[in-house]
């Protein structure tokens, strides 16, 4: 055992803290989870469970994104459903207009971005709750600008999303490869899931060098951040815009994926619920805010699949029981929030953490 | 040993594995069974319909997606059970062309899109069509995947953009049609061409196709709209558009809006003393108002514009015929029109199910092609016939029915003219 | 000048109805520092629980109305000591979320015991009016000023004379020193839950009376109800009554004049936005809304 101390996972080297990927099991463990990704859609051809992790994907790359925000620099917001609402729309024009997706997605992430900037300055001014309850104006505002702006957005009658999802000959509407054709929701389950590991190496690579730090130093205490010589402007606002061009991001993807959007699909609850999964998983960690969308897209689908056999529950609407299945999923839903919240506050990702560091001093953990 | 259970990629794979069984276990679904591979039942003859997903030779099942929790509830609980009651008759019948079992597979989608299309992939594999799918949004979320599956869907929806569609079974005059038989009421009653006509909407689709009936009648008819406030889902005050619509002296107003709201935008009207005459929508109704506090002033003001017979008039064949049933396979049912309107909607599946199952092919294809062979929708009065056809022949009634509130009838509403067609609505084109 | 009075009698009920709902939010975010996303279920249950007693029970009215309050008190309580102390000393935002889990939990829960229609309170103020000149002002809109009135003295005064109202006040600006007092935290906690339970049936009842009913969309008007306790300041009742007015006069004002005459130009239904708009120019001024206790900042 002692001989392989040098393979273990104790870092030796300050430069090793600082890598992508840490070691030579965590290569490994990402070169399993693309052949995972590569033939998931193949085994699993369901559409239920692929449409289920499409929209978890699309929601991660959202909700990483949100992670950078609040996770890293600390700046909680509940504007995030506006700038998807804004991706949304940007891919609506592409779509009247046959932008090429590649284009359209950089152009939503671009007109994110800018409008995410011009909201920094408030967060200059405002803290904590408070700068909660503007970015929720924000909402507000959104939702009206949505409501009026009638040639684009089809007013509160919503309108068809066409944007092209096609990377040169691929269209992942209807993917033809080696000679096989693969449904909608297999072409849409790659396309996300690579987008999503793109967006989490980005975000990955920003969060472990100097703008990273930089945030994380606003985050923990801004006024001694901006007294060692980082700028509070430039990183806030920053932080703003890079958070809403994933937003904008993953808003187009949402729309073009359902084929029509309405105005009132971009509310508060959809900001809470991104907030609910950078919580859930884990503030300040990419890896938390992906599991956190598949937790909060999943795990009411996975209650679904289970509650019909309870005993006192009808499971029909009209059926004899104490409470109807479909209201008691609602309910387990919530206290599956309260509880897993009420033992582990810091996330899925801290539970993940902390089962791996059982498991690197096995069997002397304690 | 230790190396497998202590390296990473060795927990990864295992978790991949346990994910792998739980996505397996999830994927066949809770019945057991899935309909695909289902094989004949041994007393198939030839000629009877071949099994495919849906249907596995003895039982045929159709989808439900609905708000069956949250606040939209209260329209689709009513509803749904109202499907229920028509397909339970039918079963007691022997079922489908006195077959086949006929079963409802519900979905809550609590009146959410995103929720709309994931809950139509759990189960579209389990359906042959969709019974009912509620409210314009949801429909609008799952049709272009209606379109790419080739199935087929009832709406519980009045809107008017469902009539061209190929996947689409929708059942009732569109609300324009109701604005335009109301309107047309009003003229031949209390008002003239020279009443001042107002309107009060809910700033969304549903306000938008109410709207869009009341100014088709106003260039019909000869009156102008003089008004049209408008609110949205959720306004705590209504202060603010009432006094809009007392300085236009406003006579008539057309309210488009749903329970919640128009129960407060009455009371605060009453409040202020200010007493047009209301013409309802037929989502603005519930059937608790007519026992309240509001009761005498709704009765005194309101008119209702829907379809059909008052509740329990016997006189009329589908609302006799509909209570018998109601009362032997649902006792507790309160009177309520959105029941009425989901066993009206159920017998439309009905009768598409029996035609497929006449021409030997409940296959999706098949489905589209029995309802495109149907010459007429019959509802013996619960809602106007409905001339059918391919998707350019349908023809959707013009008939709708005017009501006044009357807290000692079942509904609470009382009819005052059943089921006519103005001239101005039989004008109306659909394209 | 009758329209004008009439539509400021209305934005001031409402104010005093988004106040009322605002002082249950103040009350927990005052001694715990949590934002309680459940008040408006709090709402929902206390309004069930009268329909339950009036009703169902046939009790008196008023008498319901104070057996509701014990009922939500205890409800309160038991929410804290259950769920929210095992999360004293957790990140704010976790016990956000576990108030918003909450809130899925209870208004769901209230709709598997109480159903989806709306039902009615028993309230003996239904639509009767009173005429001041031209004005016609509702009995329930008199009710909701006053009892917001009555509320919020009592409050003023719980805090200002009462031993645990002083040692409420303690805990909030500093619970580590107020614990070496001997203030028992946990009690403070307990009670500022209880209280919000007490208020909510107080802002319930006067929701659901006047010939609305009761359902589970009765809830909706906590979201309304944030501008208004943003802009009077998080910790401060005073504050959220002020800013319960203003937001309330400010929505139905701009409906009663901006959206009839300039709805093509600002869009329409500009009420709808109008607070959020007020809110954000104010809390560009005083980031700490009006009457907000200023953070001091240290490095």
């Amino acid at each position: 055992m002692a001989l392989r101390l040098r393979n273990t996972r104790l870092t030796l080297r300050y430069e090793d803290d600082l890598r992508l990927f840490r070691s030579y099991h965590m290569r490994v463990a990402m070169a399993a989870l693309v052949i995972g990704f590569a033939l998931f859609p193949i085994v699993f051809n369901n559409d239920f469970w692929l449409s289920v992790l499409t929209f978890a994907g699309i929601y991660a790359i959202g909700a990483i994104g949100l992670n950078l925000l609040s996770g890293y620099t600390g700046q909680v917001s509940l504007g995030h459903a506006f700038f998807l609402g804004v991706g949304a729309y940007t891919a609506v024009w592409a779509g009247r207009n046959e932008v090429p997706f590649l284009a359209w997605l950089l152009l939503a992430a671009v007109v994110g971005g800018l409008l995410g900037a011009a909201i920094g300055p408030f967060a200059l001014r405002l803290r904590g709750v408070y700068l909660v309850i503007i970015t929720l104006g924000l909402v507000f505002v959104g939702l009206h600008l949505f409501r009026n702006w009638t040639s684009l957005t089809g007013g509160g009658a919503g309108t068809a999303v066409l944007a092209g999802v096609s990377i040169g000959p691929l269209d992942f509407n209807r993917l033809e490869l080696l000679g096989s054709t693969f449904t909608r929701n297999q072409g849409w389950f790659w396309l996300v899931w690579a987008l999503v590991a793109v967006a989490a190496l980005l975000a990955k690579n920003m969060a472990r060098t100097r703008p990273g730090r930089a945030m994380q130093a606003v985050r923990d205490r801004d006024v001694a951040a901006s007294v060692i010589g980082v700028s509070l402007v430039r990183y806030k606002v920053a932080a703003f815009a890079v958070s809403s061009m994933y937003a904008a991001a993953a808003g187009g993807l949402l729309g073009t994926f359902r084929q029509f959007v309405a105005p009132q699909q971009w509310d508060l609850l959809l900001s809470i619920e991104f907030i609910a999964i950078i919580i859930l998983g884990g503030l300040g960690t990419i890896f938390g805010a992906i599991l956190g969308a598949v937790f909060i897209r999943g795990v009411g689908n996975l209650v679904e699949q289970f509650s019909h056999h309870l005993p006192f529950v009808a499971g029909t609407a009209a059926g004899d029981g104490v409470i109807t299945v479909f209201a008691l999923n609602q309910i387990i839903y919530g206290l599956l929030i309260i509880l897993f919240l009420v033992f582990e506050p810091l996330g899925l990702a801290a539970l993940w953490l902390r089962l791996k560091a059982y498991f690197k001093a096995w069997p002397f953990s304690y | 040993m230790h190396q497998l259970t202590r390296s990473l990629p060795g927990r990864l794979l295992a978790a991949m594995f346990a994910l792998a069984l739980l996505a397996a276990a999830c994927g066949n679904g809770d019945d057991g069974d899935d309909t695909t591979q289902a094989t004949p039942s041994p007393d198939a003859t030839p000629g009877e319909p071949e099994p495919v997903p849906g249907f596995d030779g003895t039982t045929i099942r159709v989808g439900v997606v609905t708000p069956l929790s949250g606040p939209a509830a209260i329209i689709g609980l009513p509803l749904t059970a109202g499907n229920r009651v028509w397909f339970e008759h039918v079963n007691a019948q022997g079922g489908i062309a006195g077959r086949y079992r006929i079963e409802m597979v519900e979905a809550d989608n609590q009146y959410i899109a995103d929720e709309t299309i994931t809950q139509y992939n759990r189960i579209k594999s389990d359906v042959v069509m969709f019974a009912q799918i509620l409210g314009t949004p949801p429909t609008q979320a799952v049709l272009p995947l209606l379109r790419q599956d080739n199935i087929v869907a009832s709406p519980a929806s009045l809107d008017a953009d469902w009539v061209r569609e190929q996947n689409l079974l929708p059942i009732g005059g569109p609300y324009q049609i109701q604005m335009i038989n109301g309107a047309d009421y009003y003229l031949r009653t209390e008002g003239s061409t020279d009443s001042v006509i107002c309107a009060m909407i809910q700033d969304d689709p549903y306000g938008a196709a109410g709207l869009e009936g009341l100014e088709f009648a106003a260039g019909e008819l000869g009156f102008e709209i003089t008004t049209v406030a408008r609110y949205t889902a959720g306004d705590q005050d209504f202060t603010g558009q009432l006094s809009q619509l007392r300085d236009n002296n406003c006579e008539a107003v057309f309210l488009v809006a749903i329970p919640s709201d128009s129960v407060r935008i009455w009371g605060a009207a009453a409040t202020l003393g200010y007493a047009p005459r209301w013409l309802g929508q037929s989502p603005t109704w519930l059937t608790a108002f007519a026992g309240g506090d509001l009761a005498p002033y709704l009765e005194e003001n309101l008119w209702i514009i829907a379809e059909g017979a008052e509740w329990g008039d016997e006189s009329v064949p589908g609302m006799a015929e509909m209570i018998e049933h109601q009362e032997q396979y649902a006792p507790d049912q309160e009177p309520d029109i959105y029941f009425v309107f989901g066993y009206a909607q159920a017998r439309a599946v009905t009768a598409v199910l029996e035609r497929a199952v006449e021409l030997g092919d409940l296959s999706r294809e098949g489905i589209i092609a029995a309802m495109n062979d149907l010459d007429r929708l019959e509802f013996e009065g619960l809602s106007g016939d409905y001339p059918w056809g391919p998707p350019e022949e349908r023809d959707p009634p013009r008939e709708s029915s005017i009501f006044g509130v009357n807290a000692d009838r079942p509904a609470g509403l009382e009819g005052l003219e059943i089921n006519f067609a103005s001239d101005a609505a039989r004008a109306f084109e659909f394209d | 000048m009758t329209k004008f009075l009439q539509l400021l009698s209305s934005g001031v009920a409402l104010g005093a109805i988004y106040a009322l709902v605002c002082l249950g939010f103040v009350i927990i975010y005052k001694a715990t520092g949590v934002i309680n996303f459940a008040q408006g279920a709090f709402v929902v249950v206390g309004a069930f629980l009268v329909f339950n007693f009036t009703q169902t029970w046939g009790l008196p009215f008023y008498p319901s109305i104070l057996l509701a309050m014990a009922v939500m008190a205890v409800i309160g309580v038991v929410v804290e000591r259950l769920i929210l102390r095992r999360m004293v000393g957790q990140p704010v935002f976790a016990v956000i979320l576990v108030t918003f889990g909450l809130l899925i939990v209870m208004e769901h829960g209230a709709n598997a015991i109480w159903g989806y229609t709306l039902l009615p309170v028993g309230d003996p103020w239904g639509l009767r009016t009173v005429a001041l000149g031209d004005v016609m002002v509702r009995v329930i809109d008199l009710w909701r000023v006053t009892l917001g009135a009555v509320v919020l003295g009592a409050f003023f005064l719980f805090f200002r004379y009462s031993r645990m109202g002083v040692a409420m006040r303690a805990t909030a600006f500093d619970a580590e020193a107020a614990i070496a007092q001997g203030i028992s935290a946990r009690r403070v906690f307990a009670l500022s839950w209880a209280i919000a339970g007490v208020v909510a049936v107080v802002a319930g009842v006067l929701l659901a009376g006047g010939g609305r009913g009761v359902d589970v969309s009765l809830g909706f008007i906590a979201l309304r109800a944030l501008p208004a306790m943003i802009l009077g300041g998080l910790d401060s009742p005073g504050g959220s009554v002020v800013g319960g007015l203003i937001i309330g006069v400010t929505e139905v004002m701009t409906a009663g004049y901006i959206n009839p005459a300039y709805g093509d130009i600002v869009g329409q239904n500009f009420h709808v936005v109008m607070p959020y708009i007020v809110m954000i120019l104010i809390m560009m001024v005083r980031p700490y809304g009006l009457f907000g206790t200023k953070e001091v900042v240290r490095i």
